[in-house]
């Protein structure tokens, strides 16, 4: 999939919490919502019209894909494409970068949070 | 367990809510993503209801916005609809302006005769007084032709219309206009009112400030005189009956022009709504 598909940067809380969800691996709708929830997550409360809404989108910039893994009929498994890994990267470099900024100009500590 | 099946019919209802390639693309993982979070019991009741409902409002109006941007926004639906609208425009505007300039064009052509020839009988020394027609003409009232002939300062000699019992005198800038170029034709406004026709020249008496209805046009044309005693010859007609017929033409067009956008807006609708994209 070419870059100039990528969803502009920064994502948005949906799309950011989908793909940092599915980088563990392949995954159904509710467990995004469950992982988008938590903390770890980014405490993203995400429904289910605006989850499926977002992998639409998301299917068509190419960042997600169906794996086509079943447990059950109406369940729909996802996973990240190459293109979608490489999204994720951009943007958890650029919140890296700003999260040293941040700690260089004393905002959070070290480890910690401000 | 009741209550569980209770909110999963209620939410499965909803779901009939979104737009169908949406429904069919979709609805029944959200369902299931629904049913998975009824039953996770680290989820309470009073937070996923809420949590559900907001995401429906919220999630209903974008998936419509998105099904109505990706039918009819499309860059060539838009771009055909543009292109036709643009057509049309021009087509609408040619139907308005070419019948008025014709029709305008036309007022002019019994006093183009009348003043050539009243011209050549004053250049072979016939009077003024003589060769004036007697019968006057109302310039108001009557949509007769009329001629009025000048002397070369631009003074009335003879006349055969009247406007509130005088003779008026175009300005003088139309006889030196004339003095240099043998002839010109004009929308002459002896009583100020509106010009309905921006294209056509109009000369009014002082400048003064128009008003629609109320001012008597004349379609003039001004020939000069030359000879022994050089003047000027005005032939001219009230524009009333032009104009109305203009001011036909002006509303055909629009007309036209709204039959036209709202084809191309029904069209265009129709078009994108049959080539919409489908579900997968």
């Amino acid at each position: 999939m070419a870059a100039d598909t990528a969803p502009a940067s920064p994502l948005s809380p949906a799309v950011f919490a989908i793909l940092f969800s599915l980088a563990e691996g392949e995954k159904h709708g509710y467990q995004m919502m469950k992982d988008a929830r938590s903390p770890e997550g980014g405490g993203v409360r995400l429904g289910p019209g605006t989850l499926y809404g977002s992998i639409d989108r998301m299917m068509r910039d190419g960042l997600v894909e169906e794996s086509g893994k079943s447990d059950d009929e109406r369940r729909r498994y996802y996973r990240l494409t190459r293109h979608g890994h490489s999204v994720l990267a951009v943007e958890l470099q650029r919140l890296d970068a700003a999260v040293k900024s941040a700690r260089r100009m004393g905002l959070i500590r070290a480890g910690g949070r401000a | 367990m009741m209550e569980r099946e209770k909110l999963e019919g209620l939410y499965a209802l909803a779901l009939h809510l979104y737009p169908v390639r949406f429904q069919e693309a979709y609805a029944p993982a959200m369902r299931q993503s629904f049913r998975d979070a009824l039953e996770d019991c680290g989820l309470a009741r009073r937070t996923l209801i809420p949590l559900v409902v907001r995401d429906l409002i919220t999630s209903l109006f974008k998936e419509h916005f998105a099904m109505l941007y990706d039918t009819f926004a499309r860059p060539a639906l838009v771009y055909n609809a543009l292109v036709l609208i643009a057509l049309s425009t021009g087509l609408a505007l040619a139907l308005n302006t070419i019948p008025q300039q014709v029709l305008r064009q036309g007022a002019n052509d019994p006093q183009i005769a009348m003043a050539g020839d009243l011209a050549a009988r004053l250049e072979s020394g016939i009077a003024p007084a003589a060769a004036v027609p007697a019968a006057a003409v109302d310039m108001a009232r009557s949509l007769s032709p009329f001629v009025i002939v000048y002397n070369d300062q631009g003074q009335p000699l003879a006349s055969q219309a009247v406007l509130n019992g005088q003779t008026p005198t175009p300005p003088m800038g139309v006889f030196d206009y004339v003095r240099q170029h043998g002839e010109e034709r004009v929308s002459w406004q002896p009583v100020p009112g509106t010009t309905s026709n921006k294209d056509e020249k109009s000369v009014l008496n002082g400048g003064m400030t128009l008003q629609r209805g109320h001012g008597v046009r004349i379609a003039a044309v001004i020939q000069r005189v030359n000879g022994s005693t050089p003047g000027f010859v005005l032939a001219g007609r009230n524009m009333r009956e032009v104009e109305a017929r203009e001011e036909q033409v002006g509303q055909l067009a629009l007309l036209t022009w709204i039959g036209m956008m709202g084809v191309i807006l029904v069209g265009t609708a129709a078009y994108g709504w049959w080539t919409r994209p489908k579900a997968a």
